[in-house]
């Protein structure tokens, strides 16, 4: 059995009846423990990162010590009594760091065997130890469990290094599969990962980064932080603390969302970030980076054999900036208690981690205890480090235990990234079709990457270290008789630290396809070719076996496979060997490649179909463990090859999210067959990134293999390739240029004053005050009558606007922007100071209908009584009856303050007399009572107009075909309720229906912004009301049959479908972010309707797809109760406003546009949308 | 953010809750609820390492505001055993040791969990497709593609168990 970490409690040496085993001197660690029960506890210094490393070193254990696998318990990381053996890198777990774990379990078992021997008085060779049992080699019957020699004792051993392992031949357990440990807890959920861990009292913390999101150094970094509005949280339930330190601001909360939320409102203000060089096509940059070159080879005589080349080749290979991209942001949990700190972290380096927050809290390291969990897998450093360090800080501001999780954003952008690397060749066939020279340079802009807490709180100058790390499986594999190698070593630019393959991926991407474009030009198969001049034994061994198990069939030419369609076929080949470590370094170990492919002409999409990988590991502990090893390599690396790269603004990684950063999905998964060669004789070899290093290049030799073009940069996007078949530049996002619809709404001024003044006469100006009464008491009225004001109320949607900020119903305060200025709605509570618990009737009437208030000022038309003056006064009156049965609310709505003029209200009454008309409802005798319902409601109570309908100059809905033909409203376009809409398909009565009763028609999608409010606010209405309404509104849409619309529904489906191709070639980024980001619920098959319905794509403007990408759109209440099971919208559409910037916005806009609008021209002026909407109050 | 009192029917319990009914379910789950097995991801929906099924539908509980639930019912990952008897999706994915960090698993178990519930003769395309949207770093896909067929294959077999002895009794 073997136990997580923090249950090992029982493991301290100190415990009764213990055999331990540590390192050599007074302060050496302990490697190993035996219990008098048996168990056996090892520890090692390096920690699981989701390899399974865990299960291999437990079964080394086992085997050496010759006890039951299932006795073994293996704690790894831990910082008080366990080994520091460095950070958990470069493949070098089972190669270099369970060493001495070996060698301490042969240690151990030398012990017992002697203890045994002396403890039966027999001689030593016959002492056998089997299982955990001590037994006779002759069949005595001894059977001594190894617990009992250690009972009763406590034995302290040193690590002997001559203690004799066992060999290889004699091995039972090692090299045998074994089922990983941890997978059944995790299939279960009861697995404690370091997001898992909950301790008494313990608070929830964020962080929030500053604008220079991915970059760590240079002056500003720790020096941009302005100020920090605390006011700006005061409000968020449960909020402990705001911390600034230096450019780190964090916050603490009792509960989890209400510290997201005080991070996400938190006014902070930044210094502007710093301009950075273009790291979206990085070569410029990295040349322009400082470096120091350094000279790793230089063999023969490069420089005469280039000079002679008849044929010289010089290539530039480009490897973009790519992230870990951990499917868990990175999460820890500090407890800062009287100067001492106890971490829960998921770090790749205790031990290394432990220095860094002593550091950052001026403690002695050993007051503070590492507690290692696993957390989601990473593949070289991510933000684990870090999120632990803020956590620690924020502990100590709050002095309680802190919870901190780093958001999707924030790990994406800050991660340290895997650097961008360029490698330039030059080189050249001899005469005789041999490489002439190959003089190779490679720049890789990367370091440690510094723990960020201790540079945002200016404990660590922001200064870029420079390491040198550009030269893994820098020197190529080939007997190259002319060889130079030089690498620049180079700081980094963007925030970037080691990534599986850390710089021998890219520079194999560049040996490998040389190498095959050595072949092609000679005219030589490319693993012919390779074979010349590859001289080591184990490398010709794997080859060969490679080739011959994809049934390689030579070819001297590109193109032999052919295609089909607009598919071409080909596959590729690269080798390579995975060098880790300082120079010269340590061999991994050796893989190979066979990748298919099948490129679209068309799309210039590249489908990996096949690879075929074989890998020679030496011995391999757990081979089950390292097959999976080798899938895992081959499918990240093909994602990195194909889709992977960063991106970024002119300040910041712009990358944040899964669309902005797109992964590999099943659907694109190749077959692979994994091939590997047998070596248990030999010493085992790291095989957590081998299988990664070839990918690129037998990729790019299978495209150029397809297609007869060389691809030298990646990654292999479908842009890239097309514009490489078209033989030109990637095509740019087109925007057809239209007239601009946003009408424009500026009258002068001066005209409107003149328009006003001159009517002012006309009406008068000044309305006296209606006396204030004694608020009405709430049983004067009959509960019938307060029902019907319920129902007039719901109809009338009142707390859409109505509603406080925090929610009060009723209580006034929400704003609206107008083109005048900002609209504050009142408190309609029944309060007599703040509210309308002071009037009477009339003057709650008069209000009502002719816009004046009790104390005689005019009201705004933000108000509807345009439309509430024809309402019934019976409706009225029970409105008034139901809002003075309210809870009083004593809370005084801000007061409205338009611009001059429009400040000077007694203008109103001029208004008044232009556009307003008080006059009551006019039923139409020659319709149905049902129609006549419907109008009512929607005309007088309902005053749908106020948004739907356009408004002039002067802010009056515009009259005749104007009417329900589309307006604004708070930031949203309110669509045409008439036959006018945009949308494609017509609006049926029972579509109508559907949309005001659940939010949702299946036609046209959900009702999100504003209208969202309103749907839900209509809940207390009959279903016979709002199937009148529908009635109504069906009536102006006359065109619109059920029939009809379904083929309509059908036709923009097709249309849709057919316009994917097309789309993504106008937007190929926009179409990414989509499958990325949107694709989960509104892709096709996708329970949702399908945005191809959706008035808002189809609308003349992008503000609403803006406004509902910007603030989300929330699944109603109203839907839990009144959608069938069937209905799927139980999930709502987040917010991306902290996710996406204006381009990702537009390109995606572009896409959706171009995919489920395709009949509609583009959106143009797209940055005025923009403008607008952020104007909107949100 | 007002907290109110509300009651959710999580792995066939009632829980009483008092939180905003604004808040990601997911929150209330792994914090009030203390279940690990639904995990954050991303909060946006794309990734499904929040997943849970409600009336039997994967879902993301990132995206889902408490008020949203109902009367629904919500299933995670630690409630899809019965008993000791773990879930055969479970079974599967233990069995093909579909995991390497593992962080995903919850998101795979859940999606293939609804799956096989709702189409049991799904092929690969199905099985692909109905993981379209569930991410996966480690590059566990050939695993987790093995666990999801041979979940299939127990869903049918259990099927088939289940329909014998009613077509005995009618023979
Ligand atoms: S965390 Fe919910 S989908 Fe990613
Ligand atoms: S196993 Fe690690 S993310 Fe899937």
């Amino acid at each position: 059995m073997i136990r997580d970490e923090e249950q090992h409690g029982s493991a301290t040496p100190e415990a009764a009846g213990l055999l331990c085993v540590y390192s050599a001197g007074a302060d050496g660690r302990i490697y190993l423990s035996i219990d008098q029960a048996g168990v056996v506890r090892a520890f090692n210094g390096h920690v699981d990162l989701g390899t399974g490393i865990r299960t291999s070193l437990a079964q080394i254990v086992a085997e050496e010590l010759d006890v039951p696998f299932s006795h073994v318990e293996m704690i790894l990381g831990d910082t008080r009594t366990g080994p520091d053996q460095g950070a958990t890198i470069a493949s070098e777990t089972i190669q270099v760091a369970a060493i001495p774990l070996r060698q301490a379990s042969a240690t151990a078992r030398a012990y017992l065997i002697d203890k045994a021997a002396a403890h039966l008085d027999a001689p030593r060779d016959r002492i056998i130890l089997d299982e955990g049992v001590i037994r006779g080699s002759e069949g005595e019957n001894w059977n001594i469990p190894i617990g009992d020699l250690v009972a009763g004792e406590n034995i302290r051993l040193e690590i002997d290094p001559e203690a004799s392992v066992k060999p290889v031949s004699s091995y039972r357990l090692v090299g045998s599969s074994r089922p990983r440990v941890d997978i059944p807890a995790k299939a279960t959920g009861k697995w404690t990962y370091v997001h898992d861990v909950r301790i008494p009292g313990m608070l929830h913390g964020r962080v929030v980064r500053p604008p220079y999101a991915g970059f760590d150094h240079g002056d500003h970094v720790g020096n941009s932080l302005i100020a920090v509005d605390e006011a700006s949280v005061a409000h968020i339930d449960g909020l402990v603390a705001v911390v600034a330190i230096g450019d780190f601001v964090g916050v603490v909360a009792t509960r989890e969302e209400n510290a997201a939320e005080a991070a996400r409102s938190l006014k902070v203000d930044w210094r502007p970030a710093p301009h950075q060089p273009d790291l979206n096509s990085p070569e410029n940059a990295l040349r322009a980076n400082p470096a120091t070159p350094r000279k790793l080879a230089d063999r023969g005589n490069v420089d005469l054999a280039l000079a002679a080349s008849p044929q010289p080749m010089d290539r530039t290979y480009v490897w973009p900036y790519q992230m870990h991209a951990s499917i868990g942001p990175s999460c820890a949990v500090a407890d800062y208690r009287d100067g001492q700190l106890t971490v829960w972290s998921g770090t790749q380096n205790p031990f290394p981690m432990r220095r860094d927050l002593a550091l950052l809290l001026d403690i002695p390291e050993d007051l503070i205890v590492v507690e290692r969990l696993e957390a989601a897998g990473c593949y070289g450093r991510n933000c684990a480090d870090d999120v632990t360090a803020d956590a620690a800080l924020l502990s100590r501001a709050v002095g309680a235990p802190v919870r901190v999780q780093l958001t999707r954003e924030q790990e994406h952008a800050w991660e340290p990234k895997g650097a961008a690397q360029v490698m330039d060749v030059r080189g050249g066939l001899d005469l005789e079709g041999g490489p002439a020279a190959y003089d190779f340079q490679t720049r890789y802009p990367s370091n440690l990457a510094p723990t960020l807490p201790l540079i945002l709180t200016g404990k660590v100058p922001p200064v870029a270290e420079v390491l040198q790390m550009g030269d893994r499986t820098a020197i190529p594999p080939y007997a190259y008789g002319n060889l130079r190698v030089t690498v620049h070593d180079m700081p980094p630019i963007a925030r970037a630290s080691w990534f599986r393959g850390v710089s021998a991926m890219p520079n194999t991407f560049a040996h490998e396809c040389y190498v095959d474009e050595l072949a092609a030009a000679a005219g030589v198969d490319p693993i012919e070719y390779r074979l010349r001049y590859l001289h080591d034994p184990r490398a010709v061994d794997l080859v060969r076996a490679v080739a011959e198990r994809s049934k390689w069939v030579p070819h001297t030419t590109h193109g032999t496979l052919g295609g089909e369609g607009d598919l071409l076929y080909g596959r590729g080949f690269a080798y390579a060997v995975y060098v880790h470590g300082k120079f010269p370094g340590t061999a991994a170990a050796w893989a190979a490649w066979v990748a298919d492919v099948a490129v679209n002409k068309k799309t210039g999409e590249v489908a990996v179909t096949k690879v075929i990988c074989g890998q020679d590991s030496g011995l391999m502990i757990n081979p089950d463990g390292v097959r999976h090893q080798i899938h895992g390599n081959i499918i990240q690396s093909t994602s990195r090859v194909l889709k992977e790269k960063v991106d970024f603004s002119s300040t910041a990684v712009t990358s944040k999210e899964w669309g902005g950063y797109s992964l590999i999905t099943f659907p694109e998964v190749p077959d692979i067959d994994v091939l590997m060669i047998p070596r248990q004789d030999e010493p085992p070899l790291g095989v957590g990134e081998s299988a990664s290093v070839p990918s690129a290049a037998a990729i790019a030799n299978a495209v150029y293999d397809a297609t007869g073009i060389r691809f030298r940069e990646l990654p292999f996007t479908p842009e890239k390739i097309l514009a490489g078949l078209n033989g030109d530049e990637p095509i740019r996002t087109q925007t057809a240029s239209r007239k601009r619809w946003w009408r424009n709404l500026g009258l002068s001024v001066a005209g409107s004053v003149a328009a006003l003044s001159g009517l002012a006469t006309m009406a008068s100006p000044w309305r006296p005050a209606i006396p204030s009464i004694e608020r009405p008491g709430s049983d004067v009225y009959s509960a019938a009558t307060i029902e019907r004001g319920r129902l007039a109320s719901a109809a009338g949607a009142c707390n859409v606007c109505h509603v406080g900020n925090d929610g009060t119903p009723f209580a006034g305060g929400r704003r609206f922007d107008t083109p005048f200025g900002a609209v504050y709605a009142t408190n309609i509570t029944p309060d007599v100071e703040n509210g309308i618990g002071g009037w009477s009737y009339t003057a709650f009437e008069r209000a009502m209908r002719e816009g004046v208030s009790r104390d005689g000022h005019h009201l705004y038309p933000a108000h509807p009584y345009t439309s509430f003056a024809g309402a019934d006064d019976a409706d009225l009156q029970a409105l008034y009856a139901y809002l003075t049965t309210q809870q009083p609310v004593a809370q005084r709505a801000p007061e409205t303050r338009l611009k001059f003029p429009y400040s000077f209200r007694p203008m109103m009454a001029g208004w008044n007399a232009m556009f307003h008309k008080a006059e009551p409802f006019k039923y139409d005798a020659s319709r149905d009572s049902q129609w006549n319902r419907g109008a009512y409601l929607v005309e007088t109570l309902g005053h749908c107009s106020a948004c739907h309908t356009d408004r002039n100059a002067l802010g009056a809905e515009k009259r005749g075909a104007a009417h329900l033909s589309g307006g604004f409203a708070d930031g949203w376009e309110a669509p045409a309720l008439n036959a006018v809409a945009k949308g494609p398909v017509g609006w049926t009565e029972d579509a109508f229906f559907d949309y005001l009763r659940k939010g949702h028609s299946n036609q046209h999608g959900s009702a999100a912004g504003p209208m969202a409010d309103v749907v839900k606010a209509m809940q207390p209405l009959p279903d016979s009301d709002i199937r009148a309404i529908a009635n109504y509104l069906a009536s102006l849409n006359a065109d619109a049959a059920p029939d009809k619309a379904e083929a309509q529904r059908e036709a923009a489906l097709a249309a849709s479908n057919a316009a994917k191709t097309e789309a993504a070639r106008i937007s190929p980024r926009g179409e990414r972010i989509f499958n990325g980001a949107c694709a989960s619920c509104h892709g096709d098959d996708k329970i949702l309707s399908s945005l191809a319905l959706n008035s808002n794509l189809h609308a003349n403007t992008p503000d609403n797809l803006l406004q509902a990408l910007l603030t989300g759109v929330e699944a109603p209440a109203i839907l839990a109760q009144t959608t069938g099971r069937e209905a799927p919208e139980v999930m709502s559409m987040p917010s991306f406003r902290q996710t996406f910037d204006q381009r990702q916005l537009e390109d995606l806009a572009a896409y959706v546009r171009a995919r489920f609008a395709p009949d509609k021209p583009a959106w143009d002026d797209f940055a005025a949308a923009m403008q607008r909407v952020n104007a909107a109050p949100h | 953010m007002v907290a109110i009192p509300m009651q959710i029917n999580v792995n066939g319990e009632a829980r009483s809750i008092e939180a905003d009914p604004k808040t990601p379910l997911l929150y209330i789950l792994r914090n009030d609820l203390a279940l690990n097995g639904p995990k954050y991801g991303c909060g946006l929906g794309e990734c499904g390492a929040c997943a849970i099924l409600v009336d039997g539908r994967a879902v993301r509980s990132c995206t889902i505001p408490l008020s949203a639930i109902g009367d629904r019912q919500v299933v995670t990952l630690e409630g899809l055993a019965s008993g000791e008897e773990l879930h055969p999706v479970q079974r599967a994915f233990i069995e093909e040791a579909a995991a390497q960090c593992g962080y995903c698993l919850n998101g795979m178990i859940i999606a293939t969990a609804a799956l096989v519930a709702a189409k049991v003769n799904a092929g690969e395309a199905d099985i692909r497709e109905a993981l379209r949207h569930h991410l996966c770093r480690c590059g566990t896909h050939m695993e987790i593609l093995a666990a999801a067929r041979r979940a299939v294959r127990y869903a049918q077999s259990e099927r088939q168990a289940i329909a014998t002895p009613e077509a005995e009794k009618q023979a």
